[in-house]
């Protein structure tokens, strides 16, 4: 009794594992998430969006980056890929003229981080 | 103590063991055919036997109880059957087909396939159809159509489906012919406002397919923004403050505020944006 | 930016009060040592004798009475010479003779003065002009010259607060109904960041300011340029965002002058483009700071006393956001 019981459970368990991952995994290339996290942090984006793992990120002016990884859509406009998001960040008026979001000044590099770190909010 | 063997109290707790042990092995089992993949979702392969019958069973069983609570709208006969026929032909002849008319690709595909309604017509009672077609059928191909089509549409499209069961082909053909300019009447007048119907209009433009939003039960979804604590946020779309005007502007012409949005148009009335605009920033 | 009772610049009152710390610390340390040693060698050499009078005298009553009269002496000197700043007070010249490198230099200058006003949950900061003219009002950022004494008339109209800036000074009370004063005075260049210190509501957490020690020249141009109107933008863009600052209806609490934007309920922003900090010291001072800020005041600062319905289009933030930017 106990043994069947027990290899059907097993089984249900190894099975649930199997389950495909998504399909597409945003990936950035050369981008140090952990020093997205601090980028993000420091230029306080936080004034603005939810951010998880980010202190004091809370602000419901911009809309939340939860499992960001997920979104499908940058800003409801664009397809949510990495170039594409770096390009977002760093200048969001070019790619949407009436954004509320602006223009703030950082390198390419935090951009990058920044855009790698959102990637890992799954 | 019994005469012979286990005593009475004893008796229960291992009938409770039992009870609680063939439990534990059905979820088990219920979890490996559901993880496992054993169960097919196509739509080609059939379903049993008994699980046909006992969905037929339920639909017909289901309907009956609840039909009764729509009220009847009023129609003029005279109306009602060039109407009817005509929302019949913009909306059902594609999945059910008409007396000498076969249905659409759209209709031969699906499991269960739409039912030829000329059977339908003939044993359903009027007040059953309406309501199936008026409220739809989950997990079937059948929409709901009370978002598309006006109460008195729906009705007049009952009895035409009434007639259409005593239609030869000929008699089909003619009325069609006949009916060329009437058109379908779409919703004009929206039920007063409550938080359940605000759900449902949202779930009936498709909205939770895109949208998260509380208390609403849908796919888990990042196409678009999370609505959860919508009155929380500031802006909609990024660009227009959140006030109920501009949601309902938003909601029902999105490419006139933001030009390149992905949000397509859905035709939302005015009063079912208000709906759903009132429902998304109500601080529940 | 320095915030540290611990860390206080050269040549300030907060220097005075670290070396006080650390002279009582490191005394009473040794003061432990030996009454533990004493302890020690008490169980360690029992049956020893022992000159009982003279311990009891020696170290009961003399060792006492002579540390701590120093150690009271030097502390007046101390107390006096916080307050004494920029006075020819004889004591400070007698902390001069303790003090050591960290002595204040006697300045014979009028100090130079700045009211303070404490409020929910941000700082107004006002100076006296030398010609006597109107006071300059700015808010959340004060700047002194290096090597001068410094004033600060304290006050509050709501709720008692505490005005500290640890690498400087020491903590002075601002009490409804009173003033109160704070001698400040450094050699040293630098940013310091200071804090409400007394409980006064809900966002006391978050009432922060910053003090800039600047060199003297580099003072006057500064407090000259405070003391200037703004005047409307020509830019396009920049009138986007001044427009949208009146039809957002902030001119009702705030002052730009220059414009006419005269509301007093909130800080004067004539020169916020040039503060290093916003939101009374608890954001940086970027576009994107000052916009979230904008939109969004209740979710930074719960319960303070802006509104949260600036209900602005995304152009008209950006576009304010860039105009008051640009004020420095």
């Amino acid at each position: 009794m106990k043994s069947i019981q027990l290899t059907l459970l097993a089984s249900a368990l190894f099975i649930a594992a199997c389950v495909p991952e998504r399909d597409f995994r945003p990936h950035v290339q050369g981008g140090d998430a952990e020093r997205g996290r601090v980028a993000l942090k420091e230029l306080e984006c936080g004034a603005c969006h939810v951010i998880p793992g980010v202190g004091g990120a809370h602000s419901n002016v911009g809309p939340p980056l939860e499992n960001y990884s997920r979104h499908s859509y940058i800003a409801g406009k664009w397809p949510n890929e990495p170039e594409r998001l770096i390009a977002w960040i760093l200048d969001p008026p070019a790619m949407a003229p009436l954004t509320a979001m602006p223009k703030v000044a950082m390198s390419e590099r935090d951009a990058r981080d920044i855009a790698a770190y959102l990637y890992e909010l799954d | 103590m019994g005469p012979r063997g286990i005593p009475h109290r004893h008796k229960a707790l291992f009938i409770g063991i039992g009870a609680v042990a063939l439990m534990l092995i059905g979820a088990i089992a219920a979890g490996v055919i559901l993880l496992s993949g054993a169960y097919s979702t196509s739509a080609t392969k059939q379903h049993f036997w008994i699980t046909y019958r006992i969905l037929e069973l339920g639909l017909e069983y289901s309907v009956n109880a609840a039909a009764d609570e729509l009220p009847i709208p009023r129609v003029d006969d005279a109306q009602a059957l060039p109407i009817g026929h005509a929302c019949y032909r913009e909306h059902c002849v594609q999945c059910h087909g008409a007396p000498g008319i076969a249905r659409d690709d759209l209709g031969r595909g699906q499991l269960p396939s739409a039912s030829s309604l000329s059977q339908s017509a003939r044993d359903w009672p009027a007040q059953n159809l309406f309501f199936v077609t008026k409220k739809g059928i989950r997990m079937s191909g059948m929409p709901a159509w009370e978002f598309r089509i006006s109460d008195e549409g729906i009705w007049s499209t009952v009895t035409f489906m009434k007639r259409m069961a005593f239609m030869t082909r000929e008699d089909y053909a003619k009325f069609d012919g006949a009916n060329a300019n009437a058109r379908c009447p779409r919703p004009t007048k929206a039920e007063p406002y409550t938080d359940e119907l605000a759900k449902i209009t949202l779930r009936q433009y498709a909205c939770d397919n895109c949208h998260r939003m509380e208390g609403i039960v849908g796919p888990k979804t990042f196409v678009g923004p999370s609505l959860e604590n919508w009155p929380q946020r500031k802006y909609i779309a990024g660009v227009l403050p959140n006030t109920r005007e501009n949601l309902v502007r938003w909601i029902r012409d999105p490419h006139a505020i933001s030009p390149d949005t992905l949000m397509p148009n859905l035709e939302v009335t005015p009063e079912h944006a208000e709906h759903m605009a009132r429902f998304l920033l109500d601080d529940r | 930016m320095r915030q540290s009772a611990l860390h206080p610049a050269a040549n300030s009152g907060a220097a005075l009060i670290d070396q006080l710390g650390s002279v009582l610390y490191v005394g009473a340390a040794l003061i432990f040592v030996l009454v533990m040693t004493l302890a020690i060698v008490g169980v360690v050499a029992k049956g020893r004798d022992v000159a009982v009078k003279h311990w009891v005298i020696g170290g009961g009553l003399i060792f006492p009475s002579v540390t701590l009269t120093a150690l009271l002496l030097y502390s007046l000197a101390v107390g006096n010479g916080l307050s004494s700043i920029g006075t020819t007070n004889a004591l400070q010249l007698f902390l001069d003779c303790f003090g050591g490198r960290e002595s204040l230099p006697i300045s014979m200058d009028q100090p130079l003065k700045i009211h303070v006003v404490g409020k929910q949950w941000w700082w107004e900061v006002r100076y006296e002009q030398p010609n006597g003219g109107e006071h300059v009002v700015l808010a959340n950022e004060i700047r002194i010259p290096v090597d001068r004494p410094v004033e600060l008339v304290l006050s509050t109209t709501d709720v008692i607060h505490s005005f500290w800036v640890p690498s400087l000074a020491g903590k002075v009370d601002m009490i409804p109904g009173r003033t109160t004063r704070l001698r400040v005075q450094t050699s040293e260049v630098g940013k310091f960041r200071g804090i409400c210190a007394e409980y006064c509501g809900g966002q006391h957490a978050l009432m922060a300011f910053v003090v800039v020690t600047q060199s003297p020249t580099a003072f006057a141009s500064w407090l000259q340029l405070q003391s200037q109107p703004t005047s409307a933008p020509s830019d396009a863009t920049m009138r986007v965002g001044y427009d949208a600052f009146f039809s957002a209806k902030c001119h009702t609490c705030h002052t730009i002058r220059g414009t006419p934007a005269n509301g007093t309920d909130g800080p004067d922003l004539t020169h916020v483009g040039g503060r290093a900090m916003l939101a009374a010291g608890i954001l940086d001072n970027h576009i994107g700071t000052m916009a979230g800020w904008i939109a969004g005041p209740q979710d930074i600062k719960p319960g303070n006393k802006m509104p949260d319905d600036a209900a602005l289009t995304g152009v008209e933030l950006r576009a304010l956001s860039a105009w008051l930017g640009s004020l420095e």
